[in-house]
């Protein structure tokens, strides 16, 4: 199983190159233990897959075509997408999607999806949306309009509904937050269709970033409206948030119907092939089939409660001593007024304007929450907090 | 000469950052202004070498800038105020290309608009235009 004759071996290093990467490895272990402001679960082990890296595996193409290279996944890919399909609600024999390398991926499939279909179209998203979000319309060069939020990080349907009014000649695309980034705030998809009908617009199409909350939502008994079943055309979801990867990765899926529109317009590139890359990452899809075979709908949905579980107990604690922390419904993002720079480089918290949060992903323990109020009631006597 | 226009939070000390670092970057500020909106800063200002110092702003994770290709106009804060800005921008056949908000507090929003014909378009906000 072992390459015997590898190009590279640990002897070919300088002692000064090892001892860089044991440090390295020395940083890790000790900042793996403090970053509660971003929504990566380090709560895996994979080392028996490690085997599969001694391979140059590929899963370049579409999961759902053969392919003359067989050092690839796609049938463990083609697995993922299924149990994907199932968390999303989408139509069983009507729905395409691959892995991607990121949520960010994901999202640029959608809107490149709903721009091949609506060229006209204007992209409508709020101002609590992902910036990644705005790289992408530049890269596609699709029109666009960011619309208020509602304190909550929610999009403002009244100014959406006015905004749509003006413009309702062109086709509507709808960048829908399923689990805003600072807030972990869900659009409300009938809300929003209740706006489009109101309008008499038949012709939209709505992308979902559930990133994190699309790993979320299926578990719980009361979602809000966000999947297939409640309207939307495409979605994209993180792999190394919730389940956990030590390699970035995600999923998008998509009606059939629509990408076999847009495979037709792409014939003249001569393949059937509508992923946004070439070469892709052929190990990420093992991490997450062996995720979720391991755990299942049940382990899943248990290990979701119990991050509910630790963001209530910090919301609890925090307001014992003061501090004023929320969330919204069915989100593990914990909002608080924005701290001292020591505090959110020590516990790598995200903050945008005044607000800060940390996000109760499966590693953080009690323990976690204890430790960053002490240094924030500590920071409060300093009279640092926002 | 190009103008760009940054937002950035009404804190002591930006003004000079922001001069130091271009100065180090070897760009000339031709000329510069600056007014308050509550929390934010509204700095104008022409510099010798656009393309350079829009590279070099991005060094301020607290500043937004923004190039002479989008108008910055000042806007109520309440549901529908973009909306009825983008019907003078739909009446006069003008194409958006975008519209974001750059900042927003309780009475105003800061919105930053880029469409095919700018020179028109500066006229059409001119009532609520900062840049």
């Amino acid at each position: 199983m072992i390459n015997k004759h590898p190009l590279y071996t640990p002897d070919m290093l300088s002692a000064e190159d090892r001892a860089r990467l044991d440090k390295l490895l020395e940083k890790f272990e000790y900042e793996a233990d403090r970053f509660l402001g971003y929504p990566c679960t380090r709560d895996f082990d994979f080392s028996p897959l490690f085997p599969f890296m001694f391979y140059p595996l590929n899963n370049v193409g579409d999961p759902f075509e053969d392919t003359t290279f067989r050092l690839n996944t796609h049938d463990i890919e083609c697995e993922v997408l299924e149990y994907f399909r199932e968390y999303t609600e989408a139509p069983k024999n009507g729905f395409w999607g691959y892995m991607t390398n990121g949520g960010t991926e994901g999202n640029m499939y959608g809107i490149y999806l709903a721009r091949e279909l609506h060229p006209n179209g204007v992209v409508y998203y709020s101002e609590d949306t992902h910036y990644s979000v705005a790289k992408i319309l530049r890269l596609l060069h699709a029109r666009n309009i960011m619309i208020r939020s509602l304190p909550n990080g929610e999009i403002d349907y009244e100014d959406l509904k006015e905004t749509l009014r003006i413009h309702r000649d062109v086709p509507p695309i709808i960048f829908a937050n399923i689990g805003t980034t600072m807030k972990g705030a869900v659009d409300n998809l009938d809300k929003i269709k209740a706006v489009l009908n109101d309008l008499a617009i038949r012709d939209y199409y709505i992308h979902a970033d559930a990133a994190l909350s699309g790993m979320i939502l299926p578990f719980v008994k009361d979602p809000q409206p966000w999947n297939f079943r409640s309207g939307v055309d495409s979605v994209s979801i993180s792999g190394h948030k919730m389940i956990g990867s030590p390699i970035p990765c995600g999923v998008v899926i998509a009606k059939k119907a629509n990408v076999e529109r847009i495979a037709r317009s792409v014939e003249y590139i001569g393949t059937l092939d509508t992923t946004l890359t070439g070469s892709r990452n052929a190990i990420t899809p093992l991490f997450l089939w062996y995720a979720i075979r391991a755990q299942g709908w049940e382990g899943f949905r248990k290990i979701i409660l119990r991050c509910f579980k630790t963001a209530d107990y910090a919301i609890t604690k925090f307001k014992q001593a003061g501090i004023d922390a929320w969330r919204n419904n069915n989100s593990i993002t914990v909002v608080f007024p924005r701290p001292g720079p020591q505090i959110m480089k020590k516990w790598q918290l995200a903050v945008h304007g005044n607000h800060a949060h940390i996000i109760t992903m499966p590693h953080v323990e009690e323990r976690h929450i204890n430790a960053i109020l002490q240094d924030l009631i500590d920071d409060m006597k300093k009279g640092n907090v926002a | 000469m190009k103008q760009i226009t940054i937002i950035s939070p009404n804190r002591p000390g930006v003004m000079a950052d922001i001069s130091e670092t271009l100065a180090q970057a070897g760009i000339n500020i031709n000329h510069i202004d600056a007014e308050t909106f509550n929390e934010s800063a509204i700095i104008i200002m022409n510099v010798d070498n656009y393309d350079r110092a829009l590279y070099e702003l991005q060094k301020f994770p607290d500043l937004k800038a923004v190039s002479e290709d989008a108008i910055v106009i000042r806007i109520e804060n309440k549901p529908g105020a973009l909306a009825q800005i983008s019907t003078r921008f739909k009446n006069a056949n003008i194409n958006i290309r975008s519209i974001r908000f750059l900042e927003r507090d309780e009475d105003y929003g800061l919105v930053a608009i880029s469409t095919e014909r700018t020179e028109e378009a500066m006229q059409l906000v001119n009532d609520v235009l900062v840049a």
